[in-house]
């Protein structure tokens, strides 16, 4: 038993005036302060969104601000074929010409469609088979958790390279192949998560008011689900951007010239090791982008998961 | 004689987000070689972080503000950490509340009781002892605490044994090292009353027997009466009374423990009935309400073993009356109090409310029925979704069975919280912001939303602290009157029930054991059960102690 | 026990099942003619129709199921298209590089991660805390196939320590075969420079292969520590004056390890998955490799070959890590 700091109600407040604002609303503005004070008190976690930020933006202005935005298109220059890092060229040039650092840039978008449609897809498909597997019981569960559990016994760089081996090479096949086997750990996650609060007294509380299931899954289990399955988006945000990447450097995923930055390291492998710059920088885009979504979601757990909460 | 135990105007202060809490606030406090000293107080009192920093562990964040610990005449107040390893277990040794999570799953009994043998072993310098003598000291201790077989025990795991034997395993454990003060942090707090008697029976053996000097924390009064000679209250981090015990129950100086004397239920008056009144109004024969026939429940394992929660039970709850269903844990009184709701289906049996059959219904005649019978659930930290508001928790029900518009809704609201005598301004505040007995408050707004005729209350005070469960009793009379309820009262505590149920069942393991009167019951119990049980009721209850 | 562990061994044979019905999923379900991707992409309507009869591809999928799991309960996972040699013989020829690949790394990172995360619980908040937490953060961040070419760069060109890629150099002749694995082997036949060749042909892919899985090792231990550290039984365990030590070291990493167990198998799959890129980065001549060379020929059956073998030594890591639990907890043991 620990003595809980509670923050005492005012109760002074109690005549017919409307309350503004900020008084209806004290309790969110607190837990808001809260959470704003936690995260920028972690020194990964401001560096986990700044980087985030930072690969947002280039996402969405990237093409506009970029020195050479044909280089993506493939455009081919071989006067400037694989030349170094210099002032006109700040990342280099790859092997026909075209200007690295443009591309990298480029490639963001690439990148964050790629990380939302597989981590939206995964996390729609996952957390409404989750929250029926763990809410209904039954056979309709052990059906799920089977199929899930299948799923899950096949590592997923694996299982995704057959399906893309199946459906032939390519960007779009790959991140529905992604998909296919993202979706099985957000049912694992969601499941457990319902199963623990299905036990709580709330639920039971608002079953005895005649409160229907879908009622009681979206009002109470959903919300209360929530937590982990942001900070799991976050992660897998970053974790999918490399396996799609990682398809991409086998030559299943995009294919040259299309900038995305695991096939512009597949192509720089054979020019190795002479021309290093080629492959360096798409990497660190890679490295860093991951990074900050890891991070990202490191620090909302912190301060969403009360178990690793310290005060 | 210098005190064995000296604390000197001790505060302590936990950093928080909001700033420094003052837990503790200028403690004064000693204890001689002998000496029982009780700690009496509610949640938040501090007297749990008081205990723990005589031991060095008290809460991370914690900060001493001013003043001393000193223990046999050494400064103990921030010593550092491998100094206390002479201290912590072999000198200072503690017995923790809840027996289950304070014992590791993974090791069995022997060996954790073995390693602190060897332990205090290795601290007095007089090197380890071979594994067979530490094995015949263990299971001498096992013995010693009054555990059956103990070489059988040595090589159990805990998720192997009760409540009450991981209590008296704690127990053992703590005496391994002969210690100076022995710290008994609630040790009675997660049991069923009659294994509560008996551990309380234990410690004062062992206090007589091995001459321990003890200090024992609860917030049962009766539980401290029980063991210690010299008592003090503690109220919101401070110690605002201290003296014998029997003096302090007898002639409570301060306010707050003349309120928290006050509070507690006593099993042996006869109650003033506050709804008495009311009931007289009624005609002499007054129909059911609520019926209940063969009421069975078969729980089947997944070894297929078959195990009956709940046993052909049938009860008649007249319209108007407090009907009690009392029992310890295990006895099938939560399941049953479910089943009448069908929370949970019988496995066969009907329940007939208000002249219906409702063991058949389903579906929307279901949903429909649910508007006349409510629940309030006994941990009311739980039973409140923690992301909804107040407001809305208190609407959900009108917004689930009503049309009423959004506006009419909010209104509702907040008459209710004016009903449950809370502010208006409540209904945009989240359950953690809320105390117990006020989140008790806002079940009970819920439960009354849609204006049933009856509540089903399941053990609705026992989370709450003693003062705030009398008010919460007090209220729940007011409002039955002036609402015309029907109550069906479950409780683990006889001197509640006897203070407000007309109607009373014993059960014990799924069945009835005695029913009738309540007053009838108490005064001249026909089983053997049911003697049992008022007796240890009575010894945790306040009139026996006062004959200490 | 036993029951637990015969049950297991029954779960082990459905999933085996289940996922040699998922693979047969994705080859027949996939859009596409099956039959076309046999044959290749230049072959005529005629080729594909004879390769259509020849391989049953115009029976109906259920029928066409049941020849498939015959010929899996048989071993046959049909026939390579670019080496015309049968698939079974071909995966288990690569497999024990793979696994001694696999192998080497999973110790690396169990060796490390461990200790590591047990003592950045310990000294929570503290400076090696801080650094093992970008270690670890970063080391799942990483992309394996950069990160080899980055230390290739470093180590094998730069440097020039290590060889750049594959088992052994071609001039060394292999040990005797017995297990497949080169340092397993290399002992056995007392041939020490072959040993001391092949340790350093795996040292580069091995630290590759292993730093995610060392990173989630230790954030996954390092977290569990912390939460032991802080439950009711160790605080009761010091209240006894148990050594801190003996606490750390022995009451709470026994708890810690059943989710660090966990994690370790869950690992272990991935590291399996992870072959393809850093066995592709490094050329070593694994299922992986394999895996890969094949999908860029548009060769299936292999690939499918490939992903029935990881999914099997998935399977069977899966369940020593559970018969490790029960034997950890004694909770689970009945049953």
């Amino acid at each position: 038993m620990t003595a809980h700091p509670m923050t005492p109600i005012d109760t002074s407040v109690e005549d017919t005036r409307p309350l503004t604002f900020r008084e209806r609303h004290a309790s969110q503005i607190r837990q808001w302060r809260l959470y704003a004070h936690m995260f920028r008190k972690s020194f990964s976690s401001m560096l986990g969104l700044s980087l985030v930020v930072l690969f947002l933006l280039l996402a969405a202005i990237g093409p506009l601000i970029v020195p050479y935005p044909e280089a993506a298109s493939g455009a081919i220059n071989m006067s400037a074929k694989l030349q170094p890092p210099s002032s006109t060229y700040w990342f280099g040039t790859d092997e026909m010409g075209a200007d690295i650092f443009s591309r990298v840039i480029i490639g963001a978008r690439t990148s964050l469609w790629i990380g939302v449609v597989i981590t939206g897809i995964a996390a729609i498909v996952g957390i409404t088979l989750g929250i029926i597997a763990g809410y209904r019981g039954g056979w309709v569960r052990a059906v799920i958790m089977r199929v899930t559990e299948l799923f899950l016994a096949v590592p997923g760089l694996a299982l995704a390279l057959a399906i893309v081996a199946a459906l032939g090479p390519g960007i779009t096949n790959c991140v529905l192949a992604l998909a296919i086997v993202w979706w099985p750990g957000y049912v694992r996650l969601v499941e457990a998560k319902t199963l623990s609060i299905k036990e709580e007294l709330f639920i039971e509380s608002a079953r005895s008011i005649g409160a229907k299931t879908p009622w009681i899954l979206w009002h109470h289990i959903l919300p209360n689900c929530m937590s982990p399955i942001i900070v799991k988006m976050s992660m897998d945000m970053g974790m999918a951007i490399l396996s799609a990447a990682s398809l991409g450097f086998i030559g299943l995923g995009a294919q040259p010239p299309s900038p995305e930055w695991g096939s512009m390291i597949s192509v720089a492998r054979t020019y190795m090791p002479d021309w290093w710059w080629y492959s360096l920088f798409p990497g660190a885009a890679i490295f860093l982008t991951v990074l900050g979504f890891n991070l990202l979601g490191d620090g909302l757990r912190d301060i969403l998961d009360p178990r690793s909460r310290d005060r | 004689m210098t005190a064995l135990l000296d604390i000197k105007n001790y505060r302590l202060d936990i950093g928080t987000f909001d700033g420094p809490v003052h837990v503790l606030k200028g403690i004064n406090l000693s204890v001689n070689r002998g000496d029982t000293l009780g700690i009496v107080g509610e949640s938040g009192s501090g007297k749990t972080v008081l205990v723990r920093s005589v031991l060095g562990i008290g809460p991370r964040n914690s900060k001493v503000v001013e003043g001393s610990i000193s223990f046999g005449g050494q400064d103990i107040t921030n010593l550092p950490e491998k100094d206390w390893t002479k201290i912590r277990g072999i000198r200072i040794s503690m017995i923790f509340q809840d027996p289950m999570t304070y014992l590791n799953p993974l090791f069995t009994i022997g060996r954790q009781i073995s390693d602190v043998i060897a332990a205090h072993e290795k601290a007095a310098g007089a090197g380890v002892s071979s594994r067979a003598a530490r094995r015949a000291r263990t299971e001498e201790l096992l013995d010693q605490v009054g555990l059956p077989n103990p070489s059988m025990l040595f090589s159990q795991y805990p998720h192997q044994l009760s409540g009450g034997m991981r209590q008296r395993i704690l127990i053992a454990m703590a005496l391994a090292g002969k210690p100076d003060i022995l710290i008994a942090d609630e040790p009675t707090t997660a049991l069923d009353v009659t294994v509560q008697a008996q551990v309380l029976d234990l410690i004062n053996s062992l206090v007589e027997k091995l001459n321990l000097t003890v200090i024992m924390i609860s917030h049962d009064i009766g539980a401290i009466a029980t063991v210690a000679k010299r008592c003090a209250v503690m109220y919101k981090g401070e110690i605002v009374e201290q003296g014998m015990t029997q003096d302090i129950l007898n002639r409570p100086q301060h306010e707050y423990t003349q309120r928290l004397l006050a509070a507690v239920p006593d099993i042996d008056v006869e109650p003033e009935r506050v709804a008495a009144q009311a009931a007289d109004a009624k005609p002499a024969k007054r129909s059911n309400l609520l019926e209940a026939i063969d009421l069975k429940k078969v729980y089947r394992s997944q070894s297929g073993t078959d195990f009956t929660a709940v046993n052909s039970i049938s009860l008649a709850v007249k319209t108007g009356e407090i009907f009690g269903v009392v029992g310890e844990s295990g006895s099938g009184k939560s399941t049953l109090a479910r089943m009448l709701m069908r929370l949970i289906e019988p496995t066969s049996g009907d329940i007939i409310f208000d002249g219906q059959n409702i063991s058949g219904l389903s579906g929307e005649p279901l949903r429909q029925m649910r508007r006349h019978m409510q629940f309030v659930f006994q941990n009311p930290h739980s039973a409140l979704n923690g992301r909804h508001t107040i407001g809305d928790a208190i609407g959900e029900p009108l917004r689930i069975q009503t049309n009423m518009s959004r506006r009419d809704i909010e209104a509702r609201a907040e008459a209710l919280l004016d009903i449950v005598q809370l502010p208006k301004m409540f209904k945009y505040r989240y359950p953690h912001e809320l105390s117990g007995g006020q989140k008790q408050r806002v079940c009970i707004a819920r439960a009354i939303a849609l204006n049933p005729r009856l509540l089903i209350l399941d053990e609705p005070t026992s989370a709450l602290d003693i003062s705030v469960q009398a008010q919460v009793l007090d209220f729940l009379q007011e409002l039955r009157s002036e609402l015309n309820l029907t109550y069906v009262f479950i409780s683990h505590n006889l001197a509640v029930i006897r203070q407000i149920c007309d109607h009373t069942i014993v059960m014990k393991r799924g069945e009835i054991v005695e029913q009738g009167d309540t007053e009838q019951i108490f005064l001249s119990p026909r089983e053997e059960y049911t003697k049992a049980l008022i007796e240890s009721g009575r010894k945790t209850s306040q009139a026996a102690n006062l004959q200490v | 026990m036993l029951t637990f562990a015969f049950r297991k061994l029954l779960t082990l044979v459905g999933t085996m099942i289940g996922i040699a019905a998922l693979t047969f999923l994705i080859t027949n379900v996939a859009p596409g003619d099956p039959a076309r991707l046999v044959a290749g992409p230049n072959a005529t309507e005629d080729m594909v129709a004879t390769i259509r009869t020849e391989y049953g591809l115009d029976k109906s999928l259920p029928e066409q199921f049941i020849v498939y799991m015959g010929e899996l309960v048989r071993g046959d996972l049909g026939t390579s298209i670019v080496t015309t040699r049968p698939v079974l013989e071909e995966v288990m020829r690569y497999a024990p590089a793979t696994l001694e690949l696999v192998f080497v790394a999973m110790f690396l990172g169990i060796v490390i991660g461990v200790p590591l995360g047990m003592l950045s619980a310990v000294y929570k908040d503290g400076p090696l805390d801080q650094v093992t937490r970008i270690f670890s953060i970063s080391g799942v961040a990483i992309p394996a196939f950069w990160f080899g070419i980055l230390l290739q760069l470093m180590f094998s060109v730069d440097l020039e320590w290590l060889p750049v890629s594959g088992r052994l150099p071609l001039v060394t002749r292999p040990p005797e075969f017995v297990t497949g694995l080169l340092l397993v082997d290399s002992l056995i036949a007392g041939n020490f420079s072959t040993f001391w060749v092949s340790l350093q042909h795996i040292i580069l892919p091995a630290i590759v292969l292993s730093f995610p899985c060392l990173a989630s090792i230790l954030r996954v231990n390092r977290a569990e520590m912390i939460e032991v550290l802080q439950s009711d039984y160790i605080v009761a365990a010091r209240a006894h004056g148990i050594s801190s030590f003996r606490i750390v070291a022995l009451y709470a990493l026994k708890n810690a390890m059943l989710p660090t167990l966990a994690m370790i198998g869950l690992r272990f799959g991935w590291m399996l998955g992870s072959t393809v890129l850093v066995e592709t980065v490094f050329d070593w001549p694994g299922i992986g490799l394999y895996a890969v060379s094949s999908a860029l020929s548009s060769d299936f059956k292999p690939v499918v070959g490939v992903t029935l073998m990881i999914g099997f030594f998935f399977i069977v890591a899966n369940t020593l890590v559970d018969l490790a639990y029960a034997w950890i907890d004694p909770r689970l043991r009945k049953a």
